[in-house]
């Protein structure tokens, strides 16, 4: 394990500034419909192995838990791990930059020509392709974490709680937390 | 040039709490974002605001480029920058700080430990995420079939590129619109 660090700190000493922005500008401007952590989790841990999945469910965990949009708060932390406080910046940068000007365009276009009323069932159908992304990300990301019985149990009442009843996340978190914490240190401790 | 810093400022004002309360992603703003624009400060009617809202959907990006318009409509194109870097940079700094705190202890067992506990609880709100936004997809439940065939071709077919059922999801959601199948 400390091994595998120590070669992913090493790759990521070698990525650029430049490679970092052009990464993240690419998960912007094509992360339509929002599924912004299945486009990173495509591009930045399976194509180009910047991250590993722990860094990358690490970084989604806490992403969550503080305020602000998922997606920017994964951006920022990959960000830092690639390239301390620079990588951060240039990251979000990249990330934000071609959407904004994307949705500007889209606004002037709009005001141009008016509503088109085909384009509300086109958004439906990349929004579901989008959350098909989503789906399979985070059934890949199960098949990583949650490989016995305990962890995938956490998992499901996860799905269940915040998914399906529609609980608030931070107090279902709170209550699991400690619980899977309390796996991982008996499997630990019994290993 | 008041009017225009009076108007950054109200922007500023009602993004920059936004970004610091908006636990759970985006999606839980848009009701507190639609209060603000059209009942509190008259920036937007209530037509405007469904207008851009659908807008912020068709474009690509991290969810909530509904602030960046809502910004352009009140100031343009520094309203624009200005509702963005509010919205994103005070969540962001806070994250920043939150893991390069987390970053620390990078190595020691309860590091470890805590990070192994909390993946399977990360990956459940992936999958929450992606039911959530299910949920308030105003397609229905052709939605929630499209959605399950994506799922399943992108886990069996892992050579398709995402883009490619983008294209395919819309082109098909579109036709039938067209010929009135839903």
């Amino acid at each position: 394990m400390a091994e595998v660090k120590e070669a992913g700190a090493q790759r990521a000493a070698r990525i650029g500034l430049p490679a970092i922005f052009a990464a993240f500008f690419r998960l912007g401007i094509t992360s339509f419909g929002g599924g912004t952590a299945g486009w990173l989790y495509r591009e930045i841990v399976e194509r180009r192995r910047w991250i590993d999945d722990s860094q990358f469910l690490s970084g989604a965990s806490l992403g969550r838990l503080v305020p602000g949009s998922s997606g920017v708060n994964l951006t920022v932390q990959v960000g830092q791990i690639l390239r301390g406080s620079a990588g951060a910046v240039v990251a979000t940068l990249g990330l934000l930059s071609g959407p904004l000007v994307a949705v500007l365009a889209l606004a002037a276009g709009y005001t141009r020509l008016g509503k088109s009323t085909g384009m509300d069932a086109v958004f439906d159908g990349v929004a579901a392709a989008a959350i098909g992304l989503t789906f399979a990300t985070g059934l890949k990301l199960v098949q990583f974490s949650a490989a016995s019985a305990g962890p995938l149990a956490i998992t499901l009442a996860t799905v269940l709680c915040v998914g399906v009843l529609r609980w608030p996340m931070i107090p279902v978190v709170l209550c699991l937390a400690p619980i899977s914490i309390g796996l991982a240190l008996v499997k630990r401790t019994g290993s | 040039m008041l009017d225009d810093t009076r108007a950054l400022l109200g922007l500023a004002l009602v993004f920059v709490p936004l970004s610091l309360l908006s636990i759970g992603g985006g999606a839980s703003l848009l009701a507190e974002i639609e209060h603000q624009s059209v009942t509190v400060h008259g920036w937007t009617t209530q037509r405007e605001f469904a207008d851009l809202f659908a807008i912020s959907r068709a474009a690509p990006g991290p969810g909530t480029m509904l602030s960046t318009l809502i910004g352009w409509k009140v100031a343009g194109l520094t309203g624009a920058l200005t509702a963005t870097i509010a919205l994103y940079l005070p969540s962001s700094l806070l994250v920043y700080g939150a893991a390069r705190l987390w970053g620390r202890w990078r190595g020691s067992v309860w590091h470890t430990v805590i990070e192994r506990g909390l993946a399977p609880i990360a990956a459940g709100l992936i999958l929450a995420g992606g039911i959530a936004v299910l949920r308030v997809s105003p397609g229905g439940s052709a939605v929630w079939v499209a959605a399950v065939v994506a799922t399943a071709l992108i886990l069996c077919r892992p050579r398709l590129h995402p883009l490619v059922l983008f294209a395919a999801g819309g082109a098909l959601f579109g036709l039938a619109d067209v010929i009135g199948l839903w």
